[in-house]
């Protein structure tokens, strides 16, 4: 059996009277990436902030790699990466700069850094100072950050929030890739898009506690409505109706247009990620 | 992938980017340098001797005082012996570092002392009164005479002495800026010339043995001014590094770049040891190379100025951290570095006056290293002399870096 990347057992984390994080409890497989789907201030950052050692946790326990989590740990933080969602790079340094120390900080003495900015599209300016960068390009920098150790652990934090969809394709790219080496991803978004397109598994997590974590398509099964869209002819103009293929008579009701002279077009309709977080917590993901 | 990685390889790596960083900070880069050849600049520029002559004023002339005196003591029966001893006292030419400016009246002398005049002395060695306010232009070749004393004899003070006149009076003009001790060396000055004509003893006590002269006797060898800078330089040099450091450590936070140093194998020991070194060493090497370069190194203190910079080095280093982990921006980080750097400087500062420093400044965390520093620099103090300070230093050393460590610790905990 394999040990799992990640184990979280009813995690809990409080700020103050706040509770951010409640009984939390979920696990992660090497080369698998774990979508954490919720809007602003649902707890994913804290989260993260706990299993990467960031801050103790208030009760329960987690595990990463075989090896409980606690504040300085060096056999862990060896294998993880962290990619924050603060831009925090070293702004007076070069791209080269950055990745080189912290490459000597894992005790990496050949660490490829130019290959690895050549993947993020950053090998033309890796001599020039990170303050000179756009948003884009700092965002790219921290993925490549995370990306220097090899990591075993990927913890991602909103990788590509704010980007324009180039810039989120290229990330999103690079994350897959990393999947496939074998680096367990955790991801944070509140882009039901990015969790759909990446995740094997998506966890809705919403004031601190996981309400569904399925496959993406699980979770349309089980909390979606098959349904098709059909649009006819109707004099000069158009008309659409709806079915439910879980309704009785459907089936007939489906033939029979298709047969029609006046069907235009047929589309499937399968339930958004944003649309089942809505029907579970009554939120959207935005905001 | 698992590696392992030792302690001194983070540590190597923390300060290889502390140095990339500091390097790459122009302000701060500006400021150092601009404060090296200021500093050393101003060193060598300030005099290295001290102003120890004194012009006193004296009316009237000498002459008519002694003439007056020859015919009162002819009269009493003096010898010709002795009218020629005091013909040939000339009371003019003063002592070293004492000379004499001859008014004919007493309203001419109070004038100069008050500044309502000015007094000036010729290349023939003329004195010229010129009344400025007036527009009065000021003599061609001739050289100002400040005169900021003067004694006002009646012209039959010698004769009035040598009989024994009752109620002989001599006025002592001061302006008010001189020191009551040399007001009162000039009274004492009347009254040992009344004694030398009179031959009367003087109502004062005074030792047989030989002047017994505490500490370092620097008679004739005054503390310059250039000599008390020493250890303000040497602070103000360490007062900059504290200022890069607390920069440094500030962008650390505010920017959280020590978050993502946090999360890889380095600790936080790892990072407030980084910034220890970097910081001390910093402050210390810029603290070296300027009192190298003002010449302060003997082959006798240079171990003892070792300890002392170390000491203040690492001290301002622990404010650097406080600095660093309280300012939300530059110009919090401005306010909190003058509220903890300038009480520092003030026994640097206190070196420049005469004096011995205030009690409330003795007990400033610096005050032992100054201490230190100026006996070293100045007196060529040893060991034996300067250990008490060391200690005293290293106890505040220990409170203000302890401080620095754990406020900055708890900082970057609570990112």
């Amino acid at each position: 059996m394999t040990t799992p990347a990640i184990k979280v057992e009813d995690l809990c984390f409080s700020y103050g009277d706040i509770e951010a994080v409640k009984n939390v409890s979920f696990e992660v497989q090497p080369g698998e990436i774990l979508g954490f789907l919720g809007p602003n201030g649902a707890g994913k950052s804290t989260t993260i902030k706990v299993l990467t050692g960031q801050m103790p946790p208030d009760s329960g326990r987690a595990e990463i790699l075989g090896m409980e989590i606690g504040h300085d740990n060096p056999d862990i933080q060896a294998q993880i990466s962290v990619c924050f969602e603060e831009k925090n790079l070293y702004l007076n340094m070069t791209a080269l700069e950055n990745l080189d120390f912290f490459a000597s900080l894992f005790g990496i003495k050949d660490a490829d850094s130019m290959e690895i900015l050549r993947r993020v599209g950053l090998a033309e300016r890796a001599k020039d100072r990170v303050h000179s960068f756009s948003k884009g390009m700092r965002q790219r920098m921290m993925i490549s950050r995370a990306f220097i150790n090899k990591p075993s652990v990927l913890f991602l934090d909103e990788p590509t929030d704010g980007l324009d969809p180039v810039t989120s394709a290229a990330i999103r790219k690079t994350i897959k890739e990393e999947a496939d080496r074998g680096a367990a991803v955790l991801l944070t978004t509140h882009d039901m898009f990015e969790a759909d397109e990446l995740s094997d598994r998506v966890a809705f997590i919403n004031e601190g506690e996981i309400v569904a974590l399925d496959t993406a398509e699980n979770l349309k099964l089980k909390y979606g409505t098959r349904s098709v869209r059909v649009r006819l002819r109707d004099g000069e103009g158009v008309s659409e109706e709806h079915i439910a293929l879980d309704e009785g008579g459907s089936s007939e009701r489906l033939a029979h247009l298709a047969a029609s002279p006046d069907l235009m077009t047929i589309h499937t309709e399968e339930a958004t990620l944003e649309a089942i977080f809505i029907e579970l917590t009554g939120r959207r993901l935005e905001g | 992938m698992s590696r392992t990685v030792s302690r001194g390889e983070i540590l190597g790596a923390l300060l290889k980017k502390e140095l990339i960083a500091y390097s790459r900070d122009k302000l701060y880069l500006f400021l150092t340098l601009l404060t090296l050849v200021f500093v050393v600049g101003i060193f060598w520029v300030v005099p290295d001797s001290v102003e120890e002559s004194i012009t006193l004023g004296v009316t009237p002339p000498v002459q008519t005082l002694v003439d007056d005196g020859i015919e009162t003591l002819r009269a009493l029966g003096a010898t010709d012996e002795q009218l020629a001893e005091l013909r040939e006292a000339d009371l003019a030419e003063g002592e070293e570092g004492f000379s004499v400016v001859e008014f004919e009246s007493a309203e001419q002398m109070a004038a100069v002392i008050e500044g309502t005049l000015q007094a000036w002395r010729t290349d023939e060695g003329e004195l010229v009164l010129r009344d400025r306010e007036a527009g009065e232009a000021r003599p061609a070749d001739a050289e100002r005479v400040p005169v900021d004393i003067g004694i006002a004899f009646p012209p039959s003070f010698i004769g009035d002495v040598a009989t024994g006149a009752e109620g002989v009076s001599v006025t002592v003009y001061s302006d008010a800026a001189v020191p009551e001790e040399i007001q009162g060396a000039m009274t004492s000055f009347v009254r040992e010339m009344a004694y030398e004509f009179a031959g009367r003893e003087l109502p004062v006590e005074m030792p047989d043995e030989e002047t017994i002269v505490l500490g370092t006797d620097r008679a004739g060898d005054q503390v310059s001014m250039r000599e008390k800078l020493i250890p303000m330089l040497a602070f103000m040099m360490l007062l900059i590094e504290t200022f890069a450091m607390a920069s440094l450590i500030s962008v650390e936070v505010l920017q959280r770049t020590v978050t993502a140093v946090l999360v890889t194998p380095a600790r936080v020991i790892d990072f407030l040891t980084a910034k220890s070194i970097f910081g001390t060493g910093l402050a210390l090497s810029q603290g070296l190379i300027v009192l190298a370069l003002i010449g302060a190194f003997t082959a006798q203190n240079w171990w003892l100025l070792l300890i002392t910079m170390l000491l203040g080095a690492m001290m301002f280093t622990g404010v650097a951290m406080i600095v660093g982990a309280a300012g939300k921006d530059f110009m919090g980080q401005l306010f909190y570095a003058m509220l903890f750097t300038v009480p520092l400087l003030i026994p640097a500062f206190s070196v420049l006056f005469p004096g011995s420093a205030a009690a409330w400044v003795r007990v400033l965390p610096t005050f032992p290293l100054l201490d230190a520093l100026v006996n070293i620099t100045i007196y060529e103090a040893v060991w034996a002399d300067v250990w008490r300070s060391f200690a005293l230093g290293a106890a505040w050393l220990v409170v203000l870096f302890g401080a620095g460590l754990v406020i900055l610790k708890r900082k970057v905990e609570s990112l």
